[in-house]
């Protein structure tokens, strides 16, 4: 066990960090407190993503032959977690580059490896991703968007709900079920499916948590080419499971988190609270909740880098994530009080961020049934 | 980066554990407790075998002296390691003659190994002590912790300064000392608290099947896992003060919750003394109160981290 940084990954960072400093306009605080979705946002993203590829970091981990610099993981952790502390400049693009591009590497066919991947690695293209409906949430298995083949094509009806980054989005990775009789797991499959085809709807659906921030997509008779399927038909079960895997911990949010917590203090020391006994001990306990977080987070990418499956160590850091914001973000309201209250102030924008920590990529419960499962091997029954 | 034991990391824990499981565990605990006794025989075990004291420290590290005093409270075990193993080499730089306790100028309250001690290390403010213990000093305390308690009350400027500046070292360690010492019971009452609900069966199935009892259970196992990163971290660092003081916090919190759960799950039974649980539940209540507990070391953090 060795519990610090080499010199050269110390070294990355601060050449990361001197990076953004650069290249982060003046106003990108402000931009930031409207969220990853918002039309600002998503189109920064465009030309900040591309200036992260020109210095070879946007897909560094990616393995030399997609373009990338076979980076380790702890290499990846460093960019996710310099991002996330800076509100995630990258938008919707670290999704693309942690798990779209990772599993068209391992799914894709060639001709779908050349269209997608360099226009990930390349830093312009805006991607969505259609897993939920109206009636299979946490029970994503029980989704019922039906694509049926006819003849070069899937002809797709149904909808999709809570979708996130769909501003500016050309394509989405969208799962179906493409046997109408088949059940659960099975008859699932997934399709790259470009989001201009005819037949494909947008509709925002307006929510608390941000500007343009989830979205409802209706298909109908949406035609999207047979070429577009990842992976065989069916299988889309497996496909989903590996990218998921890597979606858990994709996201360093602790480091937003961390950061969030400084500007807190500072904020209790300017207004004189800092000697506050109630006050310390809610700084010092959210304090310790990121550092759980963050050490939580770093155990899966220990595992990731000796290429082990993926455990319940996932699960076990989303938990511990989501009480890190929870944390930050009750204290972020109670330091300000009303002046919380206002829309775009930093506290506000924290809170914001924060309240679906427990909600998004697979909820506290579902994390918590697999921690019991799989790490503690509580029966079924 | 790497949060995998080494070699010599894993061939130290399976040596621990070999020793421990011919001199220690719960049954023992409960005999010695009984008795009043602290575990000399253990502690001349551990001795022979290089894991208690400084030595550990000196020739391998501090993470490895924290291995061994993980699985020493994993164990159940009536000695005081944490101190001698990691506080004394920590503070003095040098083994001192156990058992070893660690107390507060001022303070009259009850510390562990306080009827038992030879040597005492003392928080006096800026620096610590070390102070050699005379017989009379010392009174016990009868308590339902499932540790030694006792009283000491050492005469005014007692013993040897460790210099100025020595007692924020001291505290340091020691509240890395009590995390590790939370560590290890905490993963051995949640161990024997998911065994009781795979066995224990009502309404006709094993009741570890409820989503009710697994997610309660699968929390704790979230907050014990980050306990543990956060010690072995700490302690591979040298003792940081941030880095103790979140150690010290999250422990002792996750302690007092696991010792709620691990009760509520275990029902009647875990109240027994028939059933281990109590060894390491009640020791978990103990080690949430020491030096200030849950909320000061969550204030030592603040201060640590941004008092200017």
């Amino acid at each position: 066990m060795e519990f610090s940084w080499p010199e050269d990954d110390a070294r990355f960072r601060q050449a990361l960090r001197d990076f953004l400093d650069e290249t982060l306009p003046d106003d990108w605080e402000e931009i930031s407190r409207h969220g990853p979705g918002s039309d600002d946002q998503s189109s920064f993203s465009r030309t900040f993503c591309a200036r992260l590829a020109e210095r070879g970091w946007l897909t560094q981990s990616w393995p030399a032959a997609y373009g990338g610099a076979d980076a380790t993981p702890w290499r990846h952790a460093i960019l996710s977690e310099e991002m996330w502390r800076c509100g995630e400049p990258r938008g919707s693009q670290y999704m693309n580059v942690n798990w779209i591009g990772p599993t068209i590497m391992k799914y894709g066919s060639e001709d779908q490896k050349r269209e997608h991947l360099p226009r990930i690695s390349g830093g312009d293209v805006l991607w969505c991703q259609g897993f939920s409906e109206p009636e299979a949430g946490s029970d994503l298995v029980s989704l019922r968007t039906l694509a049926l083949r006819d003849g070069d094509d899937y002809v797709v009806n149904g909808s999709k709900i809570w979708t996130s980054y769909v501003n500016g989005a050309e394509l989405c990775f969208l799962l179906v079920r493409t046997d109408p009789e088949s059940k659960r797991h099975k008859g699932i499959t997934v399709l790259l499916a470009p989001m201009d085809a005819p037949g494909v709807e947008v509709r925002e659906v307006p929510a608390v948590v941000g500007e343009r921030y989830f979205h409802e997509l209706f298909f109908r008779d949406a035609r999207i080419p047979a070429s577009a399927r990842l992976g065989p038909e069916g299988e889309g079960w497996s496909v989903v499971s590996y990218a998921l895997a890597y979606e858990r911990v994709g996201a360093m949010r602790y480091a937003r988190a961390g950061l969030t917590l400084d500007a807190l203090a500072a904020a209790a020391a300017e207004r004189g609270r800092l000697d506050d006994p109630a006050v310390q001990e809610k700084l010092g306990a959210a304090r310790a909740a990121v550092e759980a977080s963050r050490l939580l987070s770093y155990r899966v990418i220990d595992l990731r880098a000796r290429g082990s499956e993926p455990t319940a160590d996932t699960n076990i850091a989303r938990v511990a994530g989501t009480m890190c914001e929870n944390a930050v973000s009750n204290l972020a309201l109670e330091l300000f009080g009303a002046e919380a209250l206002e829309y775009g102030t930093f506290a506000e924008s924290y809170f914001r961020l924060a309240m679906t920590a427990g909600v998004a990529v697979g909820t506290t419960e579902i994390n918590l049934n697999l921690i019991a499962s799989r790490s503690l091997d509580l029966p079924h029954e | 980066m790497d949060f995998e034991p080494n070699e010599e990391q894993r061939a130290i824990a399976l040596a621990v554990d070999n020793l421990l499981a011919q001199h220690a565990g719960p049954a023992r605990a409960i005999e010695l407790e009984r008795e009043g006794s602290y575990d000399h025989a253990l502690a001349a075990a551990l001795t022979e075998a290089g894991f208690l004291g400084a030595r550990l420290s000196e020739e391998t590290g501090f993470l490895e002296a924290a291995l061994v005093v993980e699985a020493v409270a994993k164990a159940g075990g009536v000695v005081s390691a944490a101190a001698e193993s990691l506080v004394a080499p920590g503070v003095a730089g040098r083994s001192l003659e156990g058992p070893v306790a660690i107390a507060r100028a001022g303070e009259d309250a009850p510390i562990r190994f306080g009827d038992h001690a030879r040597t005492l290390l003392l928080d006096a403010g800026d620096e610590a002590r070390v102070v050699i213990l005379e017989p009379d000093w010392r009174e016990p305390v009868r308590s339902n912790f499932m540790t030694p308690l006792g009283r000491i009350r050492v005469p005014e400027g007692a013993g040897e300064s460790l210099g100025a500046g020595s007692g924020s070292r001291l505290r340091r360690w020691w509240r890395l000392a009590l995390a590790l010492d939370c560590l290890g019971a905490l993963e051995a009452a949640l161990d024997i608290t998911v065994e009781y609900v795979k066995r224990r069966r009502q309404f006709g199935r094993a009741i570890g099947s409820f989503q009710a009892i697994q997610h309660r259970l699968a929390q704790c196992a979230v907050q014990v896992e980050a306990t543990r990163w956060l010690c072995y971290e700490a302690a591979a660092n040298g003792a940081p003060e941030e880095a103790c003081a979140i150690a010290a916090a999250y422990a002792t919190d996750t302690a007092h919750h696991v010792f709620r759960e691990t009760h509520q799950l275990t029902g009647a039974m875990g109240y027994t003394r028939e059933h281990d649980l109590h060894v390491f539940s009640m020791r978990l209540e103990a080690l949430r109160v020491e030096l200030g507990g849950t909320a000061a070391h969550r204030r030592a953090i603040t201060r640590s981290r941004w008092a200017s």
